[in-house]
């Protein structure tokens, strides 16, 4: 079977699901199950102590999905290591996604930082999934640190342009030995079939899903779509060409020459 | 008058303080099971949360779970 194998365990899903943005924990949970996936990513926030606020992991099926918190809203690496421990002690455990955003507008990765996080965290026995530009050496240096997969971005969270840094992230697949799943800006599920056409192990989705009019569809829509792109990758696709090439034959005409 | 700084937010105890961490949650109507906590920080595992007794002028974070990507 293919499997996607991460850090020794494995999974048939090669979808990851965001749970930001979903109008309620019900349309969130069914989409997540629609989806087919069997990772979830979460954040961690202060409670509001004023006003007493309804707790999302609830919704959220332990048994069936594993949970990746995040460390969203990080702007150093010391705050990613912070929120990772505490990531950990409330779920006990040690997978996580590491995000080091310290600009609010484009939400771009801090490459040294994240590196630097990682590092630490790794040494901390956490199994590490960062999300990072789309910067081959990068990714190959955290590969080396030990971290479990790379999540190269296609373009900025959120911004569901598709994948707008072809070149890097082919490099990016080319060099990898871990898994290379692509996470923030796929906007259509063509963008995730885009991806995994390309040989990306598997997407991470969130604000494609979570705000269309219906996102257990989408969801399912997504879900259609990774594996058609998996599939198409499998079958080892042809190359493209600039001219034509008949796909009938071209002799036997009904004229003489 | 004894204060706590939870979440970033002076608060005032007059009638004194909560003896512990559970205590303290109980008295925010916050369900124990969903919350991580740091005092100080340094972070509590929950099942210490009964046993750890809290102090005036200390600084509390809560936190929790939220839809993320």
């Amino acid at each position: 079977m293919d499997k996607l194998v991460i850090a020794d365990r494995k999974f048939d899903s090669r979808l990851l699901i965001g749970t930001g943005k979903f109008a309620s924990c019900e349309i969130m949970a069914e989409a997540i199950a629609r989806s087919g996936t069997e990772i979830v990513t979460v954040a961690l926030r202060r409670v509001d102590i004023e006003n007493e606020n309804d707790d999302m992991l609830s919704a959220i099926d332990r048994s069936k999905y594993l949970l990746l918190p995040n460390t969203s809203g990080a702007r150093d690496a010391e705050e990613a290591v912070r929120l990772s421990k505490l990531a950990r002690a409330a779920t006990g455990i040690n997978w996580v996604k590491l995000e080091v955003t310290p600009d609010p507008y484009y939400l771009l990765p801090d490459p040294v930082e994240t590196l630097k996080a990682a590092e630490v965290l790794i040494k901390d026995n956490f199994i590490v999934l960062p999300y990072i530009n789309a910067d081959p050496i990068l990714a190959k240096k955290l590969e080396d640190a030990g971290t479990a997969t790379v999540m190269p971005l296609a373009s900025p969270i959120g911004s569901n342009q598709g994948i707008k840094v072809r070149a890097a992230l082919e490099i990016i697949i080319e060099q990898a030995n871990i898994p290379v799943v692509v996470d923030a800006g796929l906007g259509l599920p063509s963008h995730a079939a885009d991806a995994m056409e390309m040989g990306a192990d598997a997407v991470l989705v969130n604000t494609a899903i979570a705000t269309a009019s219906d996102p257990p569809a989408m969801a399912e829509a997504f879900k259609l779509a990774v594996e058609a792109g998996r599939a198409a990758y499998k079958s080892g696709p042809p190359a493209a060409g600039r001219k034509a090439s008949a796909s009938s034959p071209l002799t036997g005409f009904l004229r003489d020459e | 008058m004894e204060t706590l700084k939870i979440n970033g937010v002076q608060k005032q105890f007059s009638a004194g303080l909560p003896q512990t961490l559970t205590e303290l949650l109980k008295h925010l109507n916050i369900n124990e099971a969903t919350v991580v906590a740091e005092i100080g920080g340094e972070i509590i595992a929950r099942q210490n949360f009964a046993q750890t007794e809290l102090s005036t002028g200390q600084v509390i974070e809560l936190i929790r779970f939220v839809g993320g990507g």
